[in-house]
C-alpha cells in the first residue's frame, strides 16, 4: 500500500505537523545523516499530499540550482598568480 | 585559522598539501568569490588572498582532513573582513542584521508555493542565477554552499560560525525568497501579454 507513490488518492490532504515534516524532508533533500532516511521518506510521501509536493518542487529547485547556474571559468593567469605570490613569501 | 598549530610541515609537505589538497578546489573558489562579489577581480582578488593565507597558515590544517570546507572559511572570513570594509557598496543585509530580525530557530514552515515543478524545469540557466543572485548576500551564501556546492549543514556551520539550526533556517528562509522570485520568473513566462498593457 505505502510503495504506490503514484496514487495520490490514498494521500492525506492536510499535513498534521508541516513544520516538523518539511524540516526533516529538506534535512534528508540535503543529506543530513538521519537514520532511516529512506524508508521515513518513502512512506510520507505515500501517505501525506503537503509532504509530497514540498519534496518534490524542494527536490526541483535544488536540481536546477546545481545543474542550470552559470559557471564562471577561472582566469588562465589567477594560478600562475598565486603561485608567484606564494614564492615571494616563502 | 585560530586553531592551536598541531606540527611543522616540511617544506616538501607544504608543497604537496599546497598543491594536491588545495589546488583542485580553485574552480569552487573562484566561482564562489564571483558569486559574493559579481566581479572578475573582485573575485580573483579574493580567491588569491585565501590561497595565499591558507599557505601562510598551512601548519593549522591537518592535512587528509576538509581542505575545500577550510578553504571556504577563509574566503568567506577574507570576504566579510576584507572585501566588505573597502568596498564602496554597502552590504544590502548584515549577518547580525539577520540575527537580530528572526529568532534564528523560528522558521515559520507552510505550504506557500504555488510554484509548479514544470515551470522550473522551463527556465533557463541565466533565470535561475538571476534569481539566485537577486538574494542578500547571506541567505545567497547558504544556498551556494549547500545546493551548489554541497557541503553539509555540520561544514557549513563551521565555515560560516554559526550554530547548524541556524543553518538550517536560514536556508529554508532563503529557498523561500528563492521561490518568490522564481515564482515571479514563472508568471512573467505564462503572462507575458498582460504584462505590456
Amino acid at each position: 500500500m505505502e510503495n504506490n507513490l503514484e496514487g495520490s488518492g490514498e494521500r492525506k490532504l492536510q499535513c498534521s505537523d508541516v513544520s516538523k515534516c518539511f524540516q526533516l524532508l529538506e534535512s534528508i533533500l540535503d543529506g543530513a545523516n538521519i537514520p532511516d532516511s529512506q524508508e521515513i521518506l518513502k512512506s510520507k510521501l505515500a501517505k501525506c499530499q503537503p509532504c509530497f509536493e514540498h519534496f518534490h518542487l524542494e527536490q526541483a529547485i535544488k536540481e536546477v540550482l546545481k545543474n542550470k547556474c552559470t559557471k564562471h571559468e577561472v582566469p588562465s593567469e589567477l594560478v600562475a598568480n598565486i603561485r608567484q605570490k606564494i614564492e615571494e613569501i616563502k | 585559522m585560530s586553531e592551536v598549530q598541531r606540527k611543522k610541515y616540511t617544506e616538501q609537505e607544504k608543497n604537496r598539501i599546497f598543491d594536491e589538497e588545495f589546488m583542485p578546489h580553485i574552480d569552487s573558489m573562484y566561482n564562489f568569490g564571483y558569486r559574493l562579489t559579481f566581479d572578475e577581480d573582485d573575485a580573483k582578488d579574493l580567491v588569491q588572498d585565501t590561497y595565499l593565507k591558507a599557505y601562510r597558515f598551512i601548519n593549522s590544517f591537518e592535512q587528509g582532513t576538509n581542505a575545500k570546507a577550510w578553504l571556504f572559511r577563509i574566503l568567506k572570513n577574507s570576504f566579510i573582513n576584507d572585501y566588505r570594509k573597502k568596498s564602496k557598496q554597502p552590504a544590502k543585509v548584515d549577518y547580525q542584521e539577520v540575527e537580530t530580525y528572526y529568532n534564528s530557530e523560528d522558521v515559520d514552515y507552510k505550504m506557500t508555493s504555488d510554484l509548479r515543478v514544470d515551470s522550473l524545469k522551463d527556465m533557463l540557466g541565466d533565470e535561475i542565477s538571476n534569481a539566485l543572485n537577486s538574494l542578500a548576500v547571506d541567505f545567497r551564501t547558504v544556498i551556494i554552499l549547500c545546493d551548489l556546492e554541497g557541503f553539509t549543514y555540520e561544514e557549513m556551520a563551521k565555515i560560516l560560525d554559526i550554530p547548524i539550526g541556524t543553518v538550517r533556517s536560514r536556508l529554508h528562509r532563503a529557498r523561500n525568497l528563492l521561490k518568490d522570485k522564481l515564482r515571479s520568473y514563472a508568471q512573467n513566462m505564462g503572462y507575458k501579454t498582460d504584462e505590456e498593457e
